[in-house]
C-alpha cells in the first residue's frame, strides 16, 4: 500500500466539502439513530417498570388479604384466595423480554412484535394481546432512523459518493493516462484510494459499535459486540470490492455512479424485494384459521364433554392427578373437573401453536436458502440476532411464555386436586413458581 | 418542439444501453405485474376462505346461550382489494385477523411481518417498488445531462439559431422523458386491466387514474428538478450529484425522519397506558364518579319502574340481557373516548406527514400510490371502524335475543335457536370508495401541483436568463 497515495487521498477528502459533510452527515445521523434506539428501549422499560409496579401492586394485596385473613375483595364474596383457584387466579404473571443492552444498536423487528405478555391460566402465544406496541403503521413502513438500517442501506450510499469519481474525474478531464504513467499499477492506486474510505468507515463504524456497546453492556455482550462489528467490517469489504470493481472498469464518474448506483439498488432494493414478493406468493399471510378453531370451536366442544371424559383427558396430560385426594373421592368433583379445563385447553393451544410455528419455520427456510443470492436479508438477520430483535428471538420469547402458561396451568390443576388450602406461606410458593 | 420530441426519441431508441434499459422495465413491470396479481388474488382467496370457515361454524352453531355466543364470537379478516397488487402499502405490518367479541374490543393481530424473518426493508418486488425507487433514477440518469450535454456539444447553439427558445428546447426534452414515464404507467395501468377487467368498477377506474396521474406528476417533477439542477450548475456531474442526493433525501431519508418527528409532535400512548385508563373508566366511570354498581343499581331500578314490579323475578324479561347491553354501550363509550383520540392522533400524524410534501414531493406520492391501492393507513382505519360497527350490532343482537326472546331474569340456560344465529348477519367488508375519502388527500395532491408549477416557473425563469456562450 503506498502510504503517499493513501495520505492524499486524506487531504483530498478534508478539501472535498461536499464528501467531507455527506461523511459528518452521515456519522451526526448514526449518532442521532444511536439516540434514538436508546428512546425506543427506555420507552419499552418504562412500560416495563409500570408493569412490574402493577404486578408488586397486585400480590401485595392478596399478602395484604392473607394478614388480614381476608378471602378476597369485599364486593365479591365467592372468591375465597384459601382455595388455590382464586389465589392462582388473582396472581397473574408477566412475562417480559426486556431490551437487549444492544438494542440501540439495531431495534430490527422489534416494532412488530409485543414485548410483555400478561400470563392467565387461558393464555396462549398467540393471543390478539400479543401485537406490537401502538404506533403509526405508515411510519413503521418507512421504518426508524436505526442504526442497523444506517450501517446496512445508507454506508453503501456513502461509500458511492465517496468513491464514485475515483479513476471517473480522471477520466472525465481525460489526464487518466498521465495517472497511468505516473503509476505503474493503476489498480494499486486505486485500491489505495479506495482503501483510505474504507478504511475511514471502518474506524468509525467500529468505534461506535465498540463505544455503545461497552458502554451500555460492559464486557457482558462482548461476543455479540464483536460479531457486529465482523459483520459491519466484512460488510464494508465485500461492497468496497464491488466499487473497486467498477472504479477500476469504469469510463467516466458518472458511468461509474450509475453502476454504484445500480448495485446498491439490486442487492438492498431489488433482490430483497422479489425474494419477498416470492416468499409471499408462496407462503400467504397466515390467517390462523386452525390457531382460532382451537381457541374457538373446539374449546366450545371441550366444555361440552363429560366430567368423566375430561377426567381422563387430564390424567392423560397429568398422570399424577390420579393419586390426588381428589381422584379417590368416589365421584369427581365437578368444579374442580371444570377448574381444570384450561389445562386440557393449552394442550390443545400448544398443538396449534407449534403448527404454526412450523409453518413460520418452513417459510423462514425458505428465506435462508435465498441468502446465497440475498446477502442484504441474510446481514440484516444475523445483525438482527446480535441486538436480540429478530424473528427468532420473539420466538424465544414465546416459548418463555408458553412454558409460563403451562407452569400455571400445571400448579393449578396439581394444587386443586390436591386440595390443598393456601396460606401466606404457600402463597409465596406460588409466587415463586409463577413469576419464575 | 415537436421535432425535437421527435428527435430525441429516434436519439434514444439508437442508443442501446437506453433500449436494454426500457426492455428490462417493460419485461419487469409485466413480470411484477403479473406476480403481483396472482399473489394478490392468492390472498383474496385465502381469505375468502378463512371467513367462510368461520362463519360456517357460526352457522352451524347449536342451539346456545347468546351470551356464550357473544363469547364465541366472530372474526373479521382484513380483506385484500384487486388494486392492492399495485402498492403493498401498510398491509404487511398490519394484523389480518381482528376477534370480534362480547365485553372487549381486541386488536387486530397476526401482521405478515411478524410471521417470518425480515426479508426486505423496502417492501415486496411491487409495481411501486418500481416506481418509486427505479424509475425515478433511470429518469434522472437520462435527464440529468440534457442540457449540459448540449451546451458541451455546442448544439445548443444550432438548436436556436435554427428559432428554438431555451424554454422550448428544456420543455421538448423534458416532455420526450416524460413521455417514456407515461408509457411504463400505461403499461403497468393496461395489464392490470387486462387481468381484472371482470371485476373492475368506476370506484377502480378512479383510483388507477390516481395512481397514473400522482405518478406522472410525479416523474414529471423529477425530470424538470433534474433539468433545473443542470440548467444552474452548467456542469453535468455537480447536477447529477446533487440531483442523486436530492432522491436520496426525498426516498430514504426523509421519509424516516419526517414519520419520526411527526410521532413526536404527538406522541401515541403505550398500549399498557392506554388499557389501564380503559379498564379504569370501565370500572369507576368515565367521569371518575359514575361506578359499576351505581349504574346496575340505576339501570335496575328504570327497568323495574318501565315494567311497572317490584322484583327482577317478576321481570317478563332477562334483565340480564339489558345489563349486559347496557355494559356494552358503555364499554362503547369508553372504547370511542380513547381508541377515538388513538385514532385521531394516527390521522393527525398522517396530516403532519402530508404536509411533508411541501419540501418532499416523495411523501405526497407515497401517500397517494398508497391511497390509490387502498393500502394506507386511512383505508385501514375505515376497516377498523367498520369491524367496530359490526361488532356492535353483532353484540346487541345476541344480548337483545338473552334480553327479549323469550328468556325471564335467572335463566341462565336459556338457548336461542340455531335459526336465530343463522338470522345474523354476515360481516361484509366494503373498501370505502376513493371518493367519500378523497378530502383527505387534497394536501398531496396540492403538494404535487405545487411542486410541479413551482419547477416549471422556476424552468421558464432560469432559461430565460441563461446565457449562451
Amino acid at each position: 500500500m503506498s502510504l503517499s497515495v493513501f495520505l492524499f487521498e486524506f487531504k483530498h477528502f478534508i478539501r472535498s466539502k461536499a464528501k467531507l459533510f455527506s461523511y459528518l452527515f452521515f456519522m451526526l445521523l448514526c449518532v442521532f439513530s444511536i439516540y434514538n434506539g436508546f428512546e425506543i428501549m427506555h420507552k419499552q422499560i418504562d412500560s416495563i417498570i409500570d408493569i412490574q409496579q402493577k404486578q408488586k401492586k397486585e400480590v401485595l394485596q392478596l399478602v395484604e388479604w392473607f394478614d388480614k385473613q381476608e378471602k378476597g375483595p369485599e364486593d365479591k364474596p365467592w372468591v375465597n384466595i384459601e382455595n388455590p383457584y382464586w389465589s392462582i387466579r388473582y396472581t397473574p404473571s408477566y412475562i417480559i423480554k426486556e431490551p437487549s443492552s444492544l438494542f440501540p444498536l439495531g431495534i430490527g423487528q422489534s416494532e412488530q412484535f409485543a414485548f410483555y405478555k400478561k400470563v392467565t391460566r387461558w393464555s396462549s402465544t398467540y393471543d390478539t394481546d400479543m401485537v406490537e406496541e401502538i404506533s403509526n403503521y405508515e411510519r413503521l413502513i418507512n421504518g426508524n432512523i436505526d442504526f442497523s438500517f444506517l450501517i446496512i442501506f445508507l454506508l453503501p450510499i456513502l461509500l458511492i459518493i465517496l468513491t464514485y469519481n475515483i479513476n471517473g474525474l480522471e477520466k472525465d478531464l481525460k489526464f487518466h493516462k498521465l495517472i497511468s504513467v505516473q503509476n505503474k499499477r493503476i489498480n494499486r492506486w486505486i485500491f489505495n484510494r479506495l482503501s483510505f474510505y474504507v478504511f475511514l468507515l471502518l474506524v468509525s463504524i467500529n468505534s461506535l459499535i465498540l463505544g455503545v456497546g461497552l458502554f451500555n453492556s460492559g464486557f457482558s455482550n462482548i461476543s455479540s459486540i464483536l460479531r457486529l462489528i465482523l459483520i459491519s467490517n466484512l460488510y464494508i469489504i465485500s461492497f468496497s470490492l464491488i466499487f473497486y470493481y467498477l472504479n477500476n472498469k469504469g469510463k467516466s464518474s458518472s458511468s461509474i455512479a450509475f453502476k454504484m448506483i445500480s448495485v446498491w439498488l439490486l442487492f438492498c432494493v431489488i433482490i430483497p424485494g422479489s425474494v419477498h414478493q416470492y416468499v409471499s406468493f408462496k407462503y400467504p399471510v397466515n390467517y390462523m384459521t386452525d390457531f382460532l378453531d382451537v381457541n374457538r370451536k373446539e374449546k366450545y366442544e371441550v366444555f361440552k364433554l363429560e366430567d368423566f371424559d375430561l377426567y381422563n383427558i387430564l390424567i392423560d396430560i397429568y398422570p399424577n392427578i390420579e393419586y390426588t385426594k381428589k381422584s379417590q373421592d368416589k365421584q369427581l368433583d365437578s368444579p374442580t373437573v371444570r377448574r381444570s379445563i384450561s389445562v386440557i385447553i393449552d394442550q390443545m393451544n400448544i398443538y396449534a401453536v407449534n403448527y404454526i410455528e412450523k409453518q413460520n419455520e418452513e417459510k423462514n427456510k425458505l428465506i435462508r436458502l435465498s441468502y446465497f443470492f440475498n446477502p442484504i436479508s441474510y446481514v440484516q438477520n444475523i445483525w438482527n440476532s446480535c441486538t436480540s430483535t429478530d424473528y427468532n428471538a420473539y420466538r424465544d420469547f414465546r416459548i418463555e411464555i408458553q412454558e409460563s402458561i403451562s407452569e400455571r396451568n400445571k400448579l393449578l390443576v396439581l394444587e386443586l386436586w390436591k386440595d390443598n388450602k393456601v396460606d401466606k406461606e404457600k402463597y409465596k410458593m406460588y409466587l415463586e413458581v409463577l413469576n419464575n | 418542439m415537436i421535432n425535437i420530441f421527435y428527435n430525441e426519441w429516434r436519439g434514444f431508441l439508437r442508443n442501446k444501453l437506453f433500449i436494454f434499459f426500457i426492455t428490462f422495465f417493460i419485461i419487469s413491470l409485466a413480470v411484477v405485474t403479473f406476480f403481483g396479481i396472482i399473489q394478490n388474488n392468492k390472498q383474496i382467496q385465502s381469505q375468502k376462505d378463512a371467513h367462510s370457515h368461520i362463519r360456517a361454524q357460526w352457522d352451524e352453531m347449536e342451539d346456545s346461550n347468546p351470551h356464550s355466543a357473544a363469547h364465541f364470537g366472530t372474526y373479521a379478516f382484513k380483506a385484500n382489494t384487486i388494486l392492492n397488487s399495485l402498492d403493498d402499502g401498510i398491509n404487511s405490518v398490519t394484523g389480518v385477523v381482528l376477534r370480534l367479541e362480547g365485553h372487549t374490543q381486541n386488536d387486530v393481530a397476526f401482521s405478515e411481518a411478524s410471521q417470518s424473518l425480515i426479508i426486505s426493508k423496502f417492501g415486496k418486488f411491487k409495481v411501486s417498488l418500481l416506481f418509486q425507487f427505479i424509475i425515478p433514477l433511470f429518469l434522472i440518469f437520462l435527464s440529468f445531462n440534457i442540457y449540459t450535454s448540449e451546451v458541451a456539444s455546442k448544439r445548443i447553439k444550432l438548436l436556436i439559431i435554427q428559432g428554438n427558445s431555451l424554454k422550448k428546447i428544456v420543455f421538448a426534452k423534458t416532455f420526450t422523458l416524460l413521455s417514456l414515464g407515461f408509457i411504463l404507467l400505461l403499461f403497468t395501468i393496461l395489464i392490470q386491466l387486462f387481468f381484472n377487467f371482470s371485476e373492475i368498477e368506476l370506484d377502480q377506474i378512479v383510483r388507477l387514474n390516481v395512481f397514473f396521474f400522482s405518478y406522472l406528476i410525479y416523474y414529471f417533477i423529477i425530470i424538470l428538478f433534474t433539468v433545473f439542477l443542470s440548467l444552474i450548475f452548467k456542469n453535468s456531474t455537480s447536477a447529477l450529484s446533487l440531483t442523486i442526493i436530492t432522491w436520496f433525501l426525498w426516498t430514504i431519508f426523509l421519509p424516516k425522519t419526517i414519520g419520526n418527528l411527526t410521532e413526536n409532535i404527538s406522541p401515541l400512548s403505550t398500549r399498557f397506558e392506554l388499557q389501564e385508563k380503559m379498564k379504569k373508566d370501565r370500572s369507576e366511570g368515565i367521569d371518575g364518579h359514575n361506578p359499576f354498581d351505581e349504574r346496575r343499581v340505576k339501570l335496575e331500578e328504570e327497568v323495574l319502574a318501565k315494567y311497572k314490579v317490584d322484583s327482577l323475578s317478576q321481570l317478563p324479561i332477562n334483565f340480564s340481557g339489558i345489563l349486559m347491553q347496557a355494559d356494552e354501550e358503555y364499554g362503547n363509550q369508553v372504547w370511542d373516548k380513547h381508541y377515538g383520540d388513538l385514532y385521531e392522533k394516527l390521522e393527525a400524524q398522517k396530516k403532519n406527514y402530508q404536509l411533508s410534501g411541501f419540501i418532499n414531493p416523495f411523501a405526497s406520492l407515497q401517500s397517494l400510490s398508497m391511497a390509490s391501492a387502498g393500502t394506507d393507513l386511512i383505508h385501514h382505519l375505515y376497516f377498523l371502524n367498520e369491524a367496530e360497527k359490526y361488532r356492535r350490532y353483532f353484540i346487541k343482537t345476541l344480548n337483545d335475543e338473552y334480553a327479549f326472546g323469550g328468556s325471564k331474569t335467572g335463566e341462565r340456560g336459556w338457548k336461542a335457536s340455531n335459526d336465530f344465529f343463522r338470522s345474523i348477519k354476515d360481516f361484509t367488508y366494503k373498501e370505502a370508495t376513493f371518493s367519500s375519502i378523497s378530502h383527505k388527500y387534497f394536501i398531496d395532491i396540492f403538494c404535487l401541483l405545487f411542486w410541479l408549477f413551482s419547477l416549471i416557473g422556476l424552468i421558464i425563469f432560469t432559461s430565460k436568463r441563461v446565457l449562451i456562450e
